[in-house]
């Protein structure tokens, strides 16, 4: 039984929610077992009237306002929880394994678990994008639900990986533990930020979701910006932000950017590249810690004593693979998941890895080139189809720094002496040689 | 004094102080002797202080202690051991044991004396109230009991609606949140709470595990002095003992577990030619269970590591305990067929031990949006 419309001229009845154990008072309905009326305003029931549930007092209930339900993410019709092949990871790696999966087969149960909503990007773009005015809605190719949709697969987004038992083909994840025939993990690396960076104070730009927050930090209008690590991300993000028209401080450990790609003299051309657009190189320099100041700015304290305050800091300080979730399960781990050069197996035959989270032989290798042919090798060997193998060659590498591009042919050893091979206003290009041979070669 | 001395170095090491093994043989009497007999009683209301008395004299109730070798492994077996026979038990033992660690780790020399030589030998008995500020703190819903400050300490008010292990003579660790001018909550205290200062108001019926002693606490003004206080502030206390907590948890679970097992075994030889066809054999079971058991044991070393990694290999544990007593359970009763399904059973008894052991704070929803969330990088607001 329940009142009919109030006629009190206080408006609709109103409900009142209990915060220890949930019970709703309607006011239309009353609280029958407790003797109160249909129709008895919350206001109006007596003080000691206790939740007919859980026994606490009407200072515990608050007004209740019904929830919005929480949003479903999109998820393609088809596919039942069947046991098939759990993809980790929706960045570039994950969704070109599942495309290539889905080239041959068109059946076999796709699930993907990621920790993010699963839109699909360009990576590399996001350290040009500022420059070019790009907002994130011209960053995103598709979204998750639409590529889960157009693959036929079942994506779970938001969703942590977060324990595996390899021997029953299990991952536990946040909602809920899913059974595979074949696991692939493609869930990347993580920015690694030295001691001393807050991470509530320094942004790190590694996936779209990081990049759309500093987008909108950075819309407010020009600000002054600190790059923390003078690496091949540091420089791009430095230069991308100096076009978007912010003040940029770039800050290496090294007397000069790219210590460990570049040579003195092709270095030397790159800090005066950077500084033609009006970059602040402070070389030679760490970071020891992040303070917020008084006004809003974050200050960074240098090693040499000193101190320097930005409005934004950005970490570049390179990435690291989580080991949490593959060395809890026993899979063999180098600074990153050891695979098998060829399969990309890792040291269990149904478990695959590939992209950045992947080390082959102790390195990590994380460009974006080998994924297709990472991807295109782990497909054929879930669907049991024969593949001359992954054969890995060094990527050819390029700065994507306008104001003096560089690419790099073979990596370069650490150690080896540079040769100039052409020298002129506009051009450099020099080698390393071993025994002779020709191991590596750049051009700026 | 010397006399005195080794009286009561004697005495101790009959209790938490004994060897792993005999602590876990004593146990072990006691869950498959008296505890098993009474534990359909225990789940229709009968609260068994008797037995937590043994249990206590055994050892079981303090081995996680520092003054006891902070072995948390042999606490959480010894739960295991109890809650195969009695999960109520089990969840009786982690209230007793969570209250002795608060006692501890307060350094407070008043809890940490004779108090708490009192409650690790079964003397005295108190539990935990901690379910509302842990969901609290985890933005789940808002802290219920209110302290204001007054001269000496701080006057608490506000209604908890269900903490078990507790009872006249009995107290309970609990958390309320410091009210300054406006309604703002500055910080928490943790505080021993003495029951005979408070309100205690009968439940409403529980589907089980009914002799868990749970009530209603209320409290009116109640003066909180520097000789109850646990913490102040709250907060980086609970942040130290944390993954403590909830990982001594994961006994009642493995229990549940272990005794359902017990239960498909009995079964096996009249019923395996049929029961053949189900899911969840017990070989699966068992060797789930030995891989789970030897991973909470493995973080038990461990207990105060403050690793974020740490914690969540410690809440995907505890969530695996009770999807693996939910599943183990469910098995368990379909193994057994009409005699797991009569009242006075214990597989459909342990259905309800491990809906318990799954629900209870932090429940599978909390520790997978909790795991979420310790996973998310932190970014500048």
């Amino acid at each position: 039984m329940s009142a009919s419309e109030p006629t009190d001229g206080l408006g609709p009845w109103r409900q009142f929610l209990c915060r220890a154990c949930g019970l709703i008072y309607d006011e239309a309905e009353g609280d029958a077992d407790s003797g109160i009326a249909p129709g008895t305003r919350f206001a109006d029931i007596p003080d000691d009237w206790v939740c007919p549930v859980c026994g606490v007092t009407k200072t515990d209930f608050e007004p209740y306002r019904r929830r919005a339900p929480a949003a479903l993410t999109e998820v393609a019709p088809v596919p039942p929880r069947r046991r098939g092949v759990v993809i980790v990871g929706a960045g570039i790696g994950g969704w070109s394994v599942a495309e290539a999966i889905r080239s041959w087969d068109a059946d076999i149960p796709i699930t993907v678990v990621t920790s993010c909503a699963g839109d699909i990007y360009h990576k590399p773009e996001l350290s040009v994008a500022l420059g070019r005015g790009l907002s994130p809605e011209k960053l995103l190719r598709e979204t998750g639900g639409a590529a889960a949709a157009r693959l036929g697969l079942r994506l779970m987004a938001d969703t942590v990986a977060v324990g595996l038992a390899p021997e029953r083909r299990r991952l536990r994840t946040t909602r809920g533990i899913l059974p595979y025939t074949h696991l692939v993990l493609a869930h990347g690396a993580r920015p690694a930020l030295p001691l001393g960076l807050d991470p509530a104070l320094c942004w790190r730009v590694n996936d779209f979701t990081a990049w759309a927050a500093l987008h909108a930090e950075l819309a407010r209008g020009p600000r002054r910006v600190a790059v923390v690590g003078a690496g091949m991300v540091g420089c791009e993000l430095a230069e991308d932000l100096a076009r978007a028209g912010h003040g940029v401080t770039l800050i290496g450990a090294a007397g000069l950017p790219l210590p460990e790609l570049l040579p003195e003299a092709a270095g030397r051309r790159l800090l005066a590249a950077l500084e033609g657009l009006g970059i602040a190189y402070r070389g030679q320099t760490l970071v020891r810690g992040l303070t917020r100041a008084p006004g809003g700015d974050v200050a960074l304290a240098l090693d040499d004593g000193s101190s320097l305050a930005a409005q934004t800091v950005i970490a570049a300080t390179g990435l690291a693979t989580p080991s949490r979730l593959v060395q809890a399960a026993g899979l063999a781990f180098d600074r990153g998941i050891a695979v098998d050069p060829q399969t990309l197996r890792t040291s269990r035959a149904d478990i695959f890895a590939l992209g950045d989270c992947i080390s082959l032989g102790g390195q990590p290798c994380r460009f974006i080139e080998p994924v297709a042919r990472q991807a295109e090798v782990i497909a054929y060997g879930i669907l049991g189809r024969p593949h001359e193998g992954y054969a890995h060659s060094a990527p050819v590498i390029r700065l994507k720094t306008r104001s003096l591009p560089i690419e790099w042919h073979g990596l370069p050893a650490p150690g080896l002496a540079w040769d100039v091979v052409e020298e002129s206003g506009d051009r450099l290009a020099m080698v390393q040689r071993r025994a002779g041979e020709v191991v590596s070669r750049l051009v700026a | 004094m010397s006399s005195a001395l080794a009286l009561r170095s004697a005495h101790d090491s009959a209790g938490p102080d004994r060897p792993d093994a005999a602590i876990l043989a004593g146990v072990a009497a006691i869950a498959d002797g008296p505890l098993a007999a009474a534990a359909g009683a225990i789940d229709q209301g009968s609260y068994p202080l008797d037995l937590m008395g043994q249990l206590a004299e055994a050892g079981a109730l303090g081995a996680h202690l520092d003054r006891h070798g902070a072995r948390f492994g042999l606490a959480i077996a010894a739960m295991q051991t109890a809650s195969r026979a009695c999960g109520a038990t089990g969840f009786l033992m982690w209230c007793h044991d969570v209250c002795g660690l608060y006692m501890e780790q307060s350094g407070n020399p008043a809890l940490t004396g004779a108090a708490l030589a009192d409650h690790v030998a079964g003397r005295s008995f108190g539990g935990t109230a901690l379910s509302n500020p842990m969901k609290a703190f985890a933005g789940i819903e808002p802290i219920l009991l209110r302290a204001t400050p007054v001269p000496g300490g701080y006057r608490v008010s506000g209604m908890l609606p269900w903490v078990s292990h507790i009872g006249e003579g009995q107290y309970c660790g609990a958390i309320a949140g410091v009210v300054s001018a406006g309604e703002t909550i500055t910080h928490e205290i943790m505080f021993l709470l003495r029951c005979d200062r408070a309100e205690l108001r009968p439940c409403p019926h529980f589907s089980g595990m009914e002799g868990t002693s749970t009530w209603g606490l209320r409290l009116d003004d109640y003066f909180v002095g520097p000789d109850d206080m646990i913490a102040d502030p709250a907060r980086p206390f609970i942040g130290r003992i944390r993954a403590a907590f909830i990982l001594l948890q994961c006994g009642m679970g493995l229990g549940v577990a272990e005794g359902s097992l017990g239960a498909m075994h009995a079964v096996e030889e009249t019923l395996g030619h049929v029961n053949q066809f189900l899911d969840d054999r017990p070989d699966e079971i068992a060797g789930e269970l030995a891989d789970l058991h030897g991973r909470v044991m493995q973080l038990a070393r461990t207990p105060y590591d403050g690793a974020t990694d740490y914690l969540i290999d410690v809440l995907d544990a505890r969530a695996q305990t009770s999807d693996l007593a939910l599943r183990a359970a469910q098995s368990s009763l379909l193994h057994q067929g009409a005699r797991g399904y009569l009242k006075s059973s214990a597989p459909q008894r342990r259905i309800r031990e491990s809906h318990f052991v799954a629900i209870v704070t932090p429940a599978i929803k909390h520790l997978r949006k909790e795991m979420a969330r310790l996973s998310r990088e932190v970014m500048p607001a």
